[in-house]
């Protein structure tokens, strides 16, 4: 075993850590939909530029077509200069764009994949509705076939950057007849059509990162379909494990940033006695050694799934494994910060605040749930990886 | 970069795992419960030939020269069988008897006719080159010749006969032996300082190691009874509240798990923040081990709860060994005390 890079990839490194403290953003990202489009499109633009657009992405379609542990140095490098997550362009490039890239016909790919990659477009998911959540193949809006068009009535709700979004990657359901899984249509949908009513919904946290969306009689054309009518939940299913790879990684260099920021935090700030700086309080010390501990296992459980995946090619359930992990420590971190500032909890803050350990206290409470809760996860791990009966 | 067992390690785990099935099956702790050594000496013996002793020392003193991930893989082997005598000590302790020049030793420690126990340090007292003191617990030392001390500063090997009225105590974990001595002055017979091989470090991730097997034998040990064992008409392993279970114990084994490999791989390529990944390990690995082992006792229900069932035994076992080569409080401030980890 070795944790050792080639010299090619030392050199890549160097290439990677070189371009990214050149063209990062300097100023802070704005809190209002406009201003965060507005920068995130153009953070996007400038990876294009400069040749790091899609760095997953194979390069037929204009792609990086990164080798994962060059992936894996990216998101390190990108993640260790304290840069934002792709936030908004996140759907687009993790989820729409490689499903559109497996199932997709050429025009859908040749119209949609460089706008991705541009930073031309936004997109965003529209999958979970307010009677599908978990069970996310029970979603019933609606779409009828009108001459070529489908017609889409019904609502789905938690829709990331819904409000600042071209497209969506849109599930419908096409025929009631069959099993739940059939009858679901992956489709295309222009955010600007006629019929598309977006509410932000504001979180605990106090942002507004996702919306309602509501569909009163849009007309989408049927072109718009990737994959066939009624194939839906196979085109969704064959992207799902692109977001659970080396994108992780980034997350994980964060979080590992988060426990030291909060070390160095707690070395200034007065503990629990009024006194004395937290970090002399050993409970605290405890909880900020174990902190420490368990993300740097969190990163060794993320580079031997990097190992594996490079064995096996696809990430399997493993991914299922590192996202509960994360959450769990997120919020064990999060509520950790929130005993160290003590008092001044009482006073709110954004997590995209310098120390803002409130907001992102706050935030925390969304780990366990986005992208799939943890008790989903547990499932997955329970019969995919221990093949528990189900 | 690669952190997966190679083939070659693969053939060692299933070697391994062959010889402690068939002759160290788990059973043997409670047939030899109640005798004065834990050890079944045939059985040791054909360990040693087998090379289970000497697996990481290096050649030239007729060991197997193999890497810290390879040796971190045998423990969790041991460990998830629950193999019985004092292997981690011995080991080491042939390592420090060879940088020490004592080839004698070395050959009886490696063909399995001197066992080494260790001697943990209660309270106040020192262990150094010129001597130790202290009241100290003894483990595995019944019916051994010497004994290993192992401190941040450096190792040393003592002869058990330098440690007076030894008194046998009844211990938390029927697969170990246990016994107490306080020790006013007691000449060591060799000392390798740190700097010259950090034993310490060696010991700490070979410990996590055997954290790492024991969390991963008692969710193998879990999930296999909640396939099997039918309540309500339907294997209990169907309901959340027993999934979810397993599920946990699979994360936390393999966080344990692969921080243990990692930490292995820092030592052995000698990055910076080694010990960072070894202490790192040790805490997750001890966390992992006891939590998974009370788990497991839970989804067996009664059964769970009794002597002759194996699931105590891997909890008893995951306690004594978070104690040994640093409690649990001073490996996390420790860690504290480093710098960030590159």
């Amino acid at each position: 075993m070795d944790l050792d890079f080639t010299a090619e990839q030392v050199e890549f490194r160097e290439q990677v850590l070189t371009w990214l403290t050149e063209h990062k953003p300097r100023e802070s990202r704005p809190r209002d939909d406009a201003g965060i489009r507005e920068y995130d499109l153009a953070w996007q633009r400038t990876q294009w530029e400069g040749g790091w657009a899609g760095i997953a992405w194979p390069t037929e379609y204009g792609g990086g077509g990164l080798t994962l542990l060059q992936q894996l140095i990216w998101y390190e490098e990108y993640a260790a200069q304290g840069l934002p997550g792709i936030d908004a362009c996140f759907v687009g490039l993790n989820h729409a764009g490689p499903t559109v890239m497996l199932r997709g016909n050429e025009e859908q790919k040749s119209f949609h994949l460089p706008r991705i990659l541009k930073g031309d477009v936004i997109w965003c998911q529209g999958f979970s509705e307010p009677e599908a959540g978990s069970d996310l193949a029970s979603l019933r809006t609606k779409a009828v076939i009108d001459g070529d068009h489908l017609v889409v009535n019904g609502q789905k709700i938690w829709t990331s950057s819904a409000n600042c979004a071209d497209f969506q990657e849109l599930l419908v359901r096409t025929d009631n007849t069959g099993s739940k899984h059939d009858g679901i249509t992956w489709v295309i949908a222009d955010m600007h059509t006629p019929g598309i009513d977006i509410r932000p919904i504001k979180t605990m946290e106090g942002g507004a990162e996702f919306c309602e969306v509501f569909y009163d009689d849009v007309r989408i054309p049927l072109s718009n379909v990737v994959g066939e009518i009624n194939q839906g939940w196979s085109v969704a299913m064959s992207t799902l494990s692109f977001e659970r790879g080396t994108a992780f990684t980034a997350n994980q260099v964060r979080l590992a940033k988060v426990v030291e920021d909060l070390i160095d935090f707690s070395r200034d700030h007065v503990g629990p006695d009024g006194r004395r700086p937290a970090i002399a309080d050993d409970e605290i010390a405890r909880r900020l050694a174990r902190s420490r501990a368990s993300v740097a296992s969190l990163r060794a459980m993320t580079y031997v799934g990097i190992c594996h995946t490079m064995k096996s090619d696809t990430p399997g359930p493993r991914g299922s494994m590192l996202k509960l992990h994360y959450a769990d420590l997120c919020k064990e971190i999060a509520a950790l910060a929130m005993d160290i500032v003590g008092a001044d909890g009482l006073r709110n803050s954004s997590r995209w605040d310098p120390m803002g350990w409130v907001g992102n206290y706050f935030y925390s409470f969304s780990q366990s749930i986005g992208g799939g809760t943890s008790e989903i996860q547990r499932n997955i791990i329970g019969e995919r990886v221990l093949g528990l009966p189900r | 970069m690669d952190l997966l067992p190679s083939e070659d390690q693969r053939d060692l785990i299933a070697a391994a795992t062959d010889f402690l099935e068939s002759r160290m099956p788990i059973e043997g702790i409670r047939a030899r419960d109640g005798q004065p050594s834990a050890v079944d000496r045939d059985a040791w013996l054909e360990g040693a030939e087998l090379g289970l002793l000497t697996l990481g020392l290096p050649e030239e003193y007729g060991g197997s020269g193999r890497l810290l991930d390879d040796e971190a893989l045998l423990f969790a082997t041991l460990a998830e069988h629950l193999a019985t005598g004092p292997f981690l000590t011995s080991s080491l302790a042939a390592r420090v008897a060879a940088q020490c020049g004592d080839l004698d030793l070395v050959g009886r420690i490696s063909d399995g006719s001197v066992l080494v126990g260790l001697a943990e340090l209660r309270g106040d007292g020192s262990i150094g080159p010129e001597g130790i003191k202290g009241t100290f617990d003894l483990i595995d030392c019944a019916g051994v010749s010497h004994v290993l001390l192992v401190t941040e500063l450096g190792a040393a090997i003592v002869d058990l006969d330098e440690f007076p009225d030894v008194e046998t105590l009844d211990s938390s974990d029927p697969g170990i032996r246990l016994a107490t001595s306080t020790v006013t002055a007691a000449t060591v017979r060799h000392w390798l300082p740190s700097g010259t091989d950090p034993i310490w470090l060696r010991a700490t991730v070979l410990s996590a190691a055997g954290l790492a097997g024991l969390a991963n034998a008692v969710t193998r040990l879990a999930t296999e009874h909640a396939k099997l064992r039918v309540q309500f008409g339907r294997p209990i392993g169907v309901h959340q509240a027993i999934k979810h279970a397993c599920a946990d114990m699979a994360v936390a084994s393999d966080a344990a798990m692969s921080q243990t490999l990692f930490a292995a791989v820092c030592v052995q390529s000698g990055r910076q923040d080694a010990l960072f990944h070894a202490l790192a390990a040790k805490t997750v690995a001890s966390r992992a081990a006891i939590a998974n082992a009370g788990a497991t006792i839970q989804v067996h229900g009664g059964m769970g709860y009794t002597y002759e069932h194996n699931a105590h035994l891997y909890l008893k076992r995951a306690h004594v060994i978070s104690h040994l080569f640093g409690e649990p409080t001073q490996v996390l401030a420790d860690l504290l005390e480093q710098g960030a980890p590159q």
